[in-house]
């Protein structure tokens, strides 16, 4: 089983955690078209290699960014999100 | 010439290794004839030394199969025992009193009919699941029914009461698997670095080949040298020894699944070290899998462990040292060994010659021969074909190093030409692999390798020093150079042998032609032939077959050994039970504080989610009453409850719901609905203003975790607001009070608010005293009355709930439930999410347009309704009655004539329905195509079979104008 740095609790196993998908960036209201919305809601790079995504831990309710590689499931880094990506 | 199987009492005089204790004898039975073990006998231990050769019937072609590794890796002795199936008896313990039946024979297992498929081979080639049943498809089910009963693999008895089975977490810094002198090193070495060792074995003792073998090491017999190792390492403080635990699996992140009993462990590693040995593996020829056929080191179990002469006369097939001790130890047995057929032209001397019988060197088996056991066996050495009478065939001619753990973690083995054996060529970071797994088989490099894996573990556990560092350095630089060089038998010869009953795989009963045809019918990769041939498919998952598989394919394709590969190794390395696997039910249960009290008033609980809640408490049409003209109370505990402080609290409102929430003032409650972001409704509930920064969320009981998550999501994830979320869902216990004289109840037990109309108006919130607990009252109306949904600390929700049913009585109080409130909300028309929604279903739909404000500045899901409302509607939420009074059931579909099965075709279906008792008739939901969804319409449901009419009516059906829920 998968282990995962919550940066709140250090690590855990990955039962305790939700997957959130890849981490994506939502439109800015006045830049979406139909196109940029369906890009946002439906496609995803699908990446086998290194990808960022969301994950949640459930005991604590934190959110975070994690560098997994989806083919190894090797986790290079976890992190809060911050708004400089 | 042959020999005859003698007596019943193939019992030794001596058990070297003294596992068995002659002083307390055991009885059980076997296909109902009564035998007698010893204390520490396995179930096949016992019975082979009463002289029962015949353990099981071969899958396909019914052949009698005797005890092959007697150590729990092959097929060829599973059992029915006691009330399990498919037990392995040479490793199970035998008990008192225990039923122990064979399986796969019919009717008996001396006298089986199947055996008769022998005779026609021809039907059932390579493959033939896959050409001889296809066609007629439309019997394939007789075929089946068929196949299974002739295929059958144990059986399991329904009547079987469930076992209990346990699991067990476990951490350490170091897990060891295998008890050998490799991991007996590696564990010792890895603790005295200060690291914690698990120590996991499936035998029920630690010492691994040595065990079971008496060589001399050292001026004692190998067995007693291996105690004193065993010993010195279950002293050790740091080292956790667990025998009889098989580990099957290694996951990501060396979390490691064993199974020791009917016990699960999930152990947690920093590091692993595999010193799982390796198994013996036996040659392919013909008649390889008579009775008395077995590996070198099943009669030496049987011989050293449970004190059982596994034969008279004997024939050892050798390709190694250990061969030629063993032909050694079974002589010292009293045992006639006929002959020692070396494969090696030069075996090592010393130890042909302390053998007292005739050697051929250079040898090649050509075959066995017998019918029910083997007889003799044809030997061609020195260009001479020689038949030897024996009554035993021992084989040790070659191994297959057990590294599944490390290949299941992603490691990789490769082909080694002077072992013949395939070994590690990239093992995964924070697993060390060492002893016969890694290829090492004198002891002194078992023994090293063990020390130095157990130090690297440690090193990686982040235990050690420079001295540790250095004596691992040391380790490395001796093991080198220090590999003993054996050949194993050779498939290349095998490959133009003339058998036809030459079994690679012992499991499904394949043999070496089978896997020849295959290639030639083009299946030459080694994972499609795995799959074709169902070679290692079987029960010992290729432990047995797998290297002849790689090796006869290779030599039947031409190519390399290394070239043509090995097929993946996957979870479990031994057949796990699925008991085990399941283990015992823990699903938690959430219970809301008023609990008790309902179970003591006879309420009939359900589930909702995690929750237990009231259904009803006997009569739930008399609790419908109750809120219609009395008054009665709810538990509503499991809602969820979210306290939300922060200035942003208005901002992140207006973006969660899709109504307005700017201007909403303190004392004042809010209906709203949540969507995603694809404007699907996700959620529903009010929120309450109930003082500068502060708001109350309640959301639904079912939505509740969901909604809290989804609120951190945004709040953490970018949108940066000041606002700080509470998940108080269970902080709180909550009821709702309610029907025409909740007020009058309510004013009794409240002080600090006023609770007249004019004060406490509907969809208002106020903070006051009940019942001395400090309550936050809401007004809503979910079942459409006058109510008060009053919230508490959950250590006051007994205390208030008493007050106020003792308050209640005089107006007649009714506790009531879940079947109550969905009467009540659905007079009221009111949607439950995801009951009368889906996963697909937008408010514009489902009459929630009202509350959907396109023109607010932004809001999940905005976009996505903005481009749904450029469409017409297709589809909506309706109201609806049964003129003819026929209660459909939920999920009854809505229909019309067209194509589809009976003619017609489905347009709609519903959602909730329910007599109520208030209106007198049935009412529900309904999805109907828009252009049938007026007041008025009817259409036609399909009920039970039968066609009814329903007719479209306006909601809400009870109390339009409110009056009732604004009193």
């Amino acid at each position: 089983m998968l282990l995962l740095t919550c940066p709140n609790c250090g690590e855990r196993n990955v039962a305790e955690f939700r997957f959130g998908g890849e981490a994506v960036k939502r439109p800015a209201p006045e830049d979406v078209n139909r196109a940029t919305w369906a890009d946002y809601l439906y496609l995803r790079r699908n990446t086998n290699g290194m990808q960022r995504e969301w994950w949640y831990h459930t005991p604590c309710g934190c959110w975070f960014v994690a560098e997994r590689h989806t083919r190894t499931q090797d986790v290079s880094h976890t992190a809060f999100w911050s708004p400089e990506g | 010439m042959s020999v005859k199987i003698t007596g019943n009492n193939r019992r030794l005089p001596t058990a070297r290794s003294q596992t068995i204790n002659r002083g307390k004898s055991i009885q059980f039975t076997f296909n109902g004839k009564t035998y007698t073990a010893y204390e520490g006998d396995t179930i096949a231990s016992a019975l082979a030394a009463s002289g029962v050769t015949t353990f099981s019937r071969s899958f396909k072609y019914h052949r009698r199969r005797g005890l092959l590794c007697a150590a729990g890796n092959c097929p060829n002795c599973l059992v029915h025992a006691g009330d399990e199936p498919n037990v392995r008896s040479c490793v199970t313990p035998v008990s008192e009193g225990l039923k122990v039946r064979s399986q796969n024979a019919w009717p008996s297992l001396e006298r089986d009919v199947m055996s008769l498929t022998q005779l026609v081979d021809r039907f059932l080639p390579a493959g033939f699941y896959y050409k001889a049943f296809m066609r007629p498809r439309a019997l394939w089910p007789y075929y089946e029914e068929i196949l299974r009963h002739a295929a059958g693999l144990g059986e399991v008895v329904p009547a079987t009461k469930p076992g209990e089975f346990d699991k067990v977490y476990k951490h350490a810094d170091v897990a060891v698997v295998g008890g050998g002198p490799a991991g007996l090193r590696a564990a010792l070495a890895a603790a005295n670095q200060g690291a914690n060792v698990m120590l996991l074995d499936s035998e029920p003792a630690l010492g691994g080949h040595l065990r079971y073998a008496t060589h001399d090491i050292g001026g004692q017999p190998a067995y007693q040298y291996a105690a004193a190792l065993a010993a010195e390492v279950a002293a050790h403080p740091r080292i956790d020894v667990m025998t009889n635990t098989t580990a099957f699996g290694c996951y990501k992140d060396l979390w490691l699944g064993a199974v020791s009993g009917d016990r699960l462990i999930k152990l947690r590693a920093r590091a692993l070290v595999v010193a799982a040995g390796a198994y013996e593996i036996p040659p392919v020829f013909e008649n390889n899998d008579l009775p008395g056929v077995m590996l070198g080191s099943a009669a030496q179990r049987l011989v050293n462990l449970w004190g059982v002469r596994p034969g008279t006369t004997a024939v050892v097939v050798s390709a190694n040292a250990r061969g030629l001790h063993l032909a050694r130890e079974l002589e010292q047995a009293g045992i006639t060994i006929a002959a020692v057929a070396e494969l090696r032209d030069q075996p090592e001397a010393g130890l042909i010659t302390a053998i007292n019988a005739p050697a051929l060197t250079g040898a090649a088996i050509v075959r066995a021969n017998g019918s029910r056991h083997v007889e003799s066996i044809v030997v061609r050495a020195g260009g001479q074909e020689r038949k030897i009478a024996c009554d035993l065939l021992a084989l040790s001619t070659g191994y297959l190093p057990a590294n599944e753990l490390m290949l299941q973690a992603g490691g990789k083995v490769a082909w080694d030409e002077a072992l013949h054996e395939f070994l590690p060529s990239s093992v995964p970071p924070g697993i060390f692999v060492a002893g016969e797994a890694a290829g090492a088989h004198t002891l002194a490099d078992i023994e090293r390798e063990g020390e130095l894996a157990g130090i690297e573990a440690a090193l990686k556990a982040r235990y050690g020093d420079a001295d540790a560092q250095a004596r691992r350095d040391t380790l490395a630089a001796q093991t080198a150079d220090a590999r003993s060089r054996r050949v194993a038998w050779s498939a290349a010869e095998a490959d133009n042998a003339a058998g036809k009953r030459d079994f690679a795989c012992y499991c499904e009963d394949v043999t070496r032609k089978d896997i020849q045809q295959s290639i030639d019918e083009g299946y030459s990769s080694i994972e499609l032939l795995k799959r074709y041939s169902t070679v290692s498919m079987g029960p010992c998952q290729g432990k047995m077959c797998n290297t002849a598989l790689v090796q006869l394919c290779a030599a039947h394709t031409g190519q390399t050994v290394r070239d043509t590969g090995t097929t993946t190794a996957r979870p479990p390395v031994r057949p796990v039970t699925m008991g085990a696997l399941g283990g015992r039910l823990m699903e938690p249960v959430r219970l809301s504080p008023m609990h008790e009290w309902h179970v003591a008033r006879g309420a009939k609980m359900m589930n909702a989610g995690l929750w237990k809640r009231p259904e009803h408490y006997g009569d739930p049409v008399a609790e419908v009453r109750a809120v219609r003209e009395g008054v009665a109370l709810i538990d509503i505990s499991t809602l969820g409850k979210i306290h939300l402080h922060g200035p942003d609290v208005p901002v992140l409102l207006e973006r969660l719901y899709t109504n307005r929430w700017r201007k909403l003032d303190v004392g004042r409650v809010r209906y709203g609905i949540m969507v995603n972001n694809e404007g699907v409704v996700m959620d529903d509930g009010v929120t309450a203003h109930l003082s500068d920064n502060f708001y109350y969320m309640t959301a639904t009981s079912g939505g509740a975790a969901a909604v809290y998550e989804w609120i951190e999501s945004w709040l953490q994830t970018g949108w940066l607001l000041n606002v700080h979320a509470l998940d108080a869902t269970e902080l709180r216990a909550a009821m709702n009070l309610t029907g025409p004289f909740a007020r009058q109840v309510l004013a009794k037990v409240t002080d600090g608010v006023d609770l007249s109309n004019e004060a406490f108006p509907y969809m208002h919130a106020r903070e006051a005293t009940v019942a001395g607990a400090p309550a936050l009252l809401l007004r809503v109306g979910f079942t459409g009355e006058l109510g008060y949904e009053i919230h508490v600390p959950a250590g006051y929700g007994l205390c208030v709930w008493e007050a106020l049913m003792d308050a209640g009585r005089e107006f007649g109080i009714l506790p009531f439930g879940v079947e109550a409130q969905r009467v009540l909300r659905l007079e009221k028309g009111h949607i439950i999410v995801g009951q009368d929604t889906d996963g697909l279903t937008n408010p514009l739909e489902a009459g929630l347009d009202g509350l959907v404000k396109l023109d607010k500045d932004d809001f999940i899901g905005k976009t996505s309704l903005v481009l749904a409302g450029e469409r017409a509607v297709e589809k909506r939420l309706v109201g609806f009655t049964m003129p003819d009074g026929t209660l459909p059931e939920e999920g009854n579909q809505i229909v019309r004539p067209g194509k589809g099965p009976l003619g017609l075709e489905i347009i709609g279906r519903i959602t909730s329905t329910r007599y109520s008792p208030t209106l007198k008739q049935v009412i529900g939901l309904c999805w109907l195509p828009a252009a049938l969804a007026e007041p008025g319409h009817d259409f036609t449901v399909r009920v039970r079979g039968e066609l009814k009419t329903g007719r479209v009516a306006a909601l809400p059906f009870y109390d339009p104008d409110e009056t009732c829920l604004r009193a």
